[in-house]
């Protein structure tokens, strides 16, 4: 019922949140709790229908709709095994972080644009997506963008708000413009293709749909396709803020906690990791240039995914708010997640594709997860600092209970060999042992470097954040109190997903390896043969882990170093990491403050304003405009004679004209 | 020859008969109903217009039944909708409803009536039908002096050029023999061009550039839009004025045939005046229904570049702006009449209801009216994802890609005027979104009366759906195109 061709459910993923988006905005506060039962209810309907056309299609279906749109565009819906489980992680925590902000919001004034604005969000995630051409997948993109820059401002009488607001917005244009670049000499070339003869699309005129698009990448000048492919990229650097795009993430934890969990750990930041999921047959088929057997574009993704899961996991040990941590440890993950496709891309092929994924699942899960209680901590002692907490753990039980539970699934904690472990544990940890591979193949064990190290230090920030949060006396005189219910229960729920997820892993690789040969595409890359891997490179993943988890213990429960000591001083690579390697001076004030404004900007105002507008347009062209106006105006005597004489006028003079030109 | 075909005139007529005399037996105030009834009678004969393709001529060839005609018709019941139901407010406890009612209806089917001839004659009966309807409507408030002088100056003009169309017609009969379109056409394929073909051509254009109000037969419309109740001056510039278009898209085709080239020429010269002269002046306007009407003015310069050149894209373009025109002036001229309500509410006896002051604030004394306005306006500019965008990009294309395959220079200068107007177009637009959003406002947030709300949104609905989702009008509009048999 859910999957025929015909069938409109798919449709109605995306349009209920977009109902419930109009319903709240116009009605919202008419109803209790600022109309959130509309999004509350659309998006479970989403679920609902993403579960049903899911339980339909498994394991060998995919969902493919299309409707003309204009020209050679179309509007589609594709739901392959990569869009399934998206749509299903998507509406299940939207739905949950729905259900807690109607506690965590409930004191703010502004609910009904709140849940307006995330279910129109919710909508254009979806619609990403869903979408089965690159176009519409564009245009849901930038819609995502743009919700994130309300929500983000949402209290935007904060200047702080309003300029993380900008920034996000600002600074993912950058990777926006870089994808659009991609799409129009995409489309440039496949249209030369197509004029040349050389290509014929098997499946309709509709030249951006994905499958043409992987048809036609074999056909592409490679070096034309390898610049398609980092331009998708480009966008994707934006989105999902790897280095050096990276520096809007942190800022955007203005936003109220909700957002922060919902946007900006568990959905739109992965859209660009999807992308390139997407995209990956593209990616695939570029040409190995820079080191064999490794297609050039994947081999950058894994460089910059790797060196940003370590760069941001640095910065992540040193932030004193909760959220920043936690921000810097989703551009970490992320990281990952690119590493994942690139290096596992390159050993494994398409089947990349599906280890990356299941990390961006789980650490939906887990992510969202330490979000909401890190909101339920802010909720408590109303503060993001945590210098200021401390021993909360005997009045938060439950939130300091899920929150170890989501700290060891970020930290992948779980016993090898007889796989029992947290989501993280199979998540992360066969990413790493990717890496590995990739370094056996290639001799190039630099990304390995990246992942290992990376890993350590993930365990040592969440487990400082922990301990510094929850135990120890508290620091400042504030009374904490349990949240309520309608927050601790999505906690509980989310937590029991980031304890038992990872036990789907065969699953899912299997799924989702089957994506690209459902569509009918032939991914170009390497039959995996997962190489016998020895117990050291299973085991170290873990034992990094459990490393960092004892550093942490040592330095902030047990205070076996004054941390002071090196806090306060003025140690250099401190103040470097406090001050997030300088990024906001060279990238806010340098490029965007004192070379795009003071320079680029002002000159072009200057020539705008002075040279253009005020000679030109004013002096010629407006009031020669304006004189023709008033002239006219005149004539419009409102004398009916006069008009009836210039409509008999109107008639000689065209048949002067007509004698002047046709000469008869 | 199937009657049904002609459902939406017969339900239209008999409606009208009906609300009329319903209009005799009962109070003046159950009369409200009557608005009621007769939007159910649009929608209902819209839907059946919508639901049949046609191909059937009837009354011995005196109608025709094809896409073109189908979607000339859907563009004149729509406009009449919207008009009806925001007539339930404006008209609310008017004791001449019945009338008003009955008139409007009568005014459609004789639009309609236009949309389907096939012969002078049919045309000429449905012009006239269209047009005395109108003039009544016009003056309809009787109290007020502008509504009459509007309507007199409208009666006036309009009879002058009714006479130039009827001696066009009567000297295309007397060297072709007929009255019937087709008949007409086959005669000049074959005859040889005389200097009365080319007499009978320009009168034509004339009488139909009266209703187009192309300049200089536009004198008429910016006061007849200023003084007629604002509804009905929504049903003129959105409905009636898209008559003089079917009926010259139907006819000039002769003239393409008969004079060739040069009609072109005039066609060229009118359409760049008339989209210069309509912005130019637009500028300058404080009333916010003069600029409307100005504005409407250039739009039909537009519209007309579809003549210019007469390939099917480019016809295909002139419909799908005219039907894009139908929903953005349509609501942008009901828009205005909520802010004439609400100026009436502060105060019963003010004048000059649509002046551009009484904008200021907008946004937040009818934020509904305020951001529909401001779509309309975006729309008219031609900005994506709207209806005029659609339109005006398949003219401009049509016209573009016309003078690259003939490499003609002068046909390329007519599109950059027309981009260049397109620009222009946004300075006085901008200026009333500046009133609506930057300005204070003068009062206290009013509540919009919900007849206004639904027909406005409608509008809104159409103007933004066309711009999201063309493909299915621009096939309508290229049906409708194929149909005059042109390249």
């Amino acid at each position: 019922m859910f999957s025929e061709p015909d069938s409109i459910f798919p449709a109605f993923i995306v349009l209920l949140p977009v109902i419930a988006f109009v319903l709240t905005l116009f009605l919202g506060k008419k109803f209790p709790h600022g109309g959130a039962y509309f999004p509350i209810a659309a998006i479970a309907g989403s679920f609902i229908i993403s579960l049903g056309v899911f339980l339909e299609i498994y394991p060998d279906k995919i969902v493919q709709q299309s409707l003309p749109w204009f020209a050679n565009m179309n509007i589609g819906i594709l739901i392959d095994p990569l869009a399934v489980v998206m749509l299903m992680m998507v509406t299940f925590v939207s739905l949950l972080i729905h259900i807690y902000a109607v506690g965590y919001m409930s004191h703010d004034p502004a609910k009904p644009r709140y849940f307006a604005e995330t279910a129109l969000f919710t909508a254009a995630m979806l619609g990403v997506v869903l979408s089965d051409n690159i176009l519409q997948f564009f245009i849901s993109w930038e819609l995502v963008g743009l919700c994130s820059f309300l929500l983000i401002g949402f209290w935007y009488h904060k200047p702080s708000a309003a300029a993380a607001a900008k920034k996000a917005f600002l600074v993912t244009r950058v990777g926006d413009v870089l994808f659009l670049a991609g799409i129009v000499l995409l489309y440039v070339n496949l249209n030369v293709l197509i004029n040349k003869g050389l290509f014929t699309p098997e499946h309709g005129n509709f030249i951006l749909q994905f499958k043409t698009m992987f048809e036609a990448a074999k056909l592409i000048d490679p070096t034309q396709l390898t610049f398609i492919t980092l331009l998708f990229f480009g966008g994707a650097v934006g989105k999902s803020g790897q280095f050096p795009l990276h520096g809007w993430l942190p800022d955007a934890m203005e936003g109220p906690t909700t957002v922060s969990a919902l946007i900006h750990a568990a959905t739109m930041v992965t859209a660009g990791v999807y992308l390139v999921a997407r995209t990956f047959p593209m990616f695939a088929a570029t040409p190995a240039t820079l080191s064999p057997g490794v297609p050039d574009s994947l081999l950058i993704v894994a460089y910059i995914g790797g060196f940003t899961a370590l760069f941001a996991a640095t910065m992540g040990l040193v932030m004193n708010d909760i959220k920043r941590v936690l921000a810097y440890s989703t551009v970490s993950q992320l990281g990952y997640m690119m590493l994942a496709l690139g290096t596992a891309g390159a050993v494994v092929g398409a089947q990349a594709v599906g280890i990356s994924l299941f990390h961006l699942i789980s650490h939906a899960f887990f992510k969202a997860l330490l979000f909401l209680c890190a909101g339920s901590v802010i909720h408590a002692v109303g503060t993001n600092d945590i210098r200021e907490m401390g021993g909360l753990f005997s009045k938060m039980k439950i939130t300091g209970t899920t929150m170890m539970i989501g700290a060891l699934a970020l930290a992948g904690i779980g016993i090898p060999f007889i796989n029992i472990g947290t989501a993280g544990f199979f998540s992360k940890d066969r990413i790493i042992e990717g890496t590995f591979e990739y370094g056996e193949k290639t001799g190039d064990m630099i990304p390995y470097a990246f992942a290992i190290i990376a890993a350590l230090l993930t365990s040592i920030y969440i487990f400082r954040l922990w301990f510094m949060a929850f135990t120890g006396k508290p620091r400042s005189e504030r009374h904490p109190h349990e949240s309520p219910n309608v927050m601790t229960r999505p906690l509980m729920i989310l937590a029991f997903l980031a304890l038992i997820f990872g036990f789907t892993h065969l699953g899912f690789y299997g799924y989702l390896e089957k994506n690209f040969e459902l569509m009918g595409v032939e991914v170009a890359g390497h039959e995996g043969e997962a190489a016998a891997t020895s117990p050291i490179v299973v085991l170290l993943p873990v034992l990094v882990g459990v490393l960092g988890f004892l550093i942490a213990y040592a330095i902030y429960y047990k205070r076996i170093l004054n941390m002071s000591k090196i806090v306060s001083s003025n140690n250099p690579l401190y103040k470097l990491l406090l001050n997030r390697y300088y990024e906001p001076t060279i990238g806010a004030d340098m490029i965007g403050v004192k070379l795009t404004h003071g320079v680029v900007a002002q000159s072009g105002e200057f020539v705008d304003r002075k040279i253009i507008d005020g000679l030109i347009i004013d002096n010629i062209i407006g009031k020669t405009t304006f004189c023709l106006g008033e002239i006219a105006r005149k004539l419009q005597t409102g004398v009916v004679q006069n008009y009836a004489s210039v409509t008999l006028l109107g008639v000689g003079l065209l048949l002067i004209v007509l004698k002047l030109v046709g000469g008869i | 020859m199937s009657y049904v075909l002609l459902a939406p005139e017969i339900l239209l007529t008999v409606l009208a008969l009906a609300v009329i005399l319903i209009g005799l037996l009962v109070s003046d105030k159950s009369k409200n109903i009557l608005g009621y009834i007769s939007a159910a009678g649009l929608a209902a004969s819209l839907l059946l217009t919508i639901g049949n393709r046609g191909g059937d001529t009837f009354f011995y060839n005196a109608l025709v039944i094809d896409p073109l005609s189908q979607i000339f018709k859907i563009i004149f019941i729509a406009v009449s909708l919207l008009a009806v139901i925001a007539s339930i407010h404006y008209f609310k406890d008017n004791r001449n409803q019945d009338e008003y009612y009955g008139l409007i209806l009568l005014a459609t089917v004789g639009m309609m009536v236009v949309a389907s001839a096939n012969d002078l004659l049919s045309l000429f009966v449905g012009f006239e039908l269209a047009s005395m309807s109108t003039y009544v409507l016009a003056g309809f408030e009787k109290k007020n002096p502008s509504s009459l002088e509007a309507a007199l100056k409208y009666f006036i003009i309009g009879s002058l050029s009714s006479a130039l169309m009827l001696f066009g017609m009567s000297l295309v009969y007397g060297v072709s023999g007929s009255t019937n379109i087709p008949e007409i056409l086959a005669y000049f394929k074959t005859a040889q061009v005389s200097g009365i073909d080319i007499l009978a051509m320009v009168f034509l254009v004339a009488g139909f550039g009266f209703k187009m109000a192309l300049v200089p037969f536009h004198m008429w419309a910016p006061d007849t839009y200023e003084g007629s109740p604002t509804v009905v001056s929504s049903l003129l510039a959105a409905g009636s004025k898209k008559m003089g278009f079917v009926a010259a898209f139907r006819v000039l085709v002769l003239a393409l045939v008969a004079v060739r080239a040069d009609i072109q020429v005039v066609f060229a010269i009118l359409a760049v005046i008339t989209m210069t002269y309509g912005n130019v002046v637009a500028i300058s306007q404080k009333s916010i229904k003069r600029m409307l009407a100005y504005s409407s003015i250039a739009q039909a310069g537009y519209i007309s570049l579809a003549f210019v050149v007469m390939t099917q894209m480019s016809i295909a373009g002139g419909v799908l702006l005219a039907l894009g025109h139908a929903f953005m002036k349509g609501g942008a001229f009901l828009a205005v009449a909520v802010v004439g309500y609400m100026v009436l509410s502060d105060n019963k006896n003010a004048k000059n209801t649509d002046d551009i002051s009484n904008f200021a604030g907008l946004g937040k004394r009818a934020p509904i009216t305020a951001l529909s306005l401001f779509v309309f306006f975006l729309a008219l500019a031609g900005i994506p994802p709207s209806a005029g965008f659609i339109g005006k990009f398949v003219l401009f294309y049509s016209v573009t890609s016309e003078a690259v395959s003939t490499a003609s220079t002068w046909l390329l200068v007519i599109v950059v005027i027309a981009i260049l107007n397109s620009a222009l177009s946004i300075y006085y637009y901008a200026r009333v979104i500046r009133y609506m959003y930057v300005l204070p406002p003068a009062g206290e947030r009013i509540h919009e009366p919900l007849p206004y709300v639904v027909a406005i949104l409608l509008a809104v609905i159409g103007t933004i759906g066309i711009g999201l989702y063309p493909e299915p009008v621009i096939k309508m509009a290229m049906d409708a195109a194929s149909v005059l048999g042109v390249i």
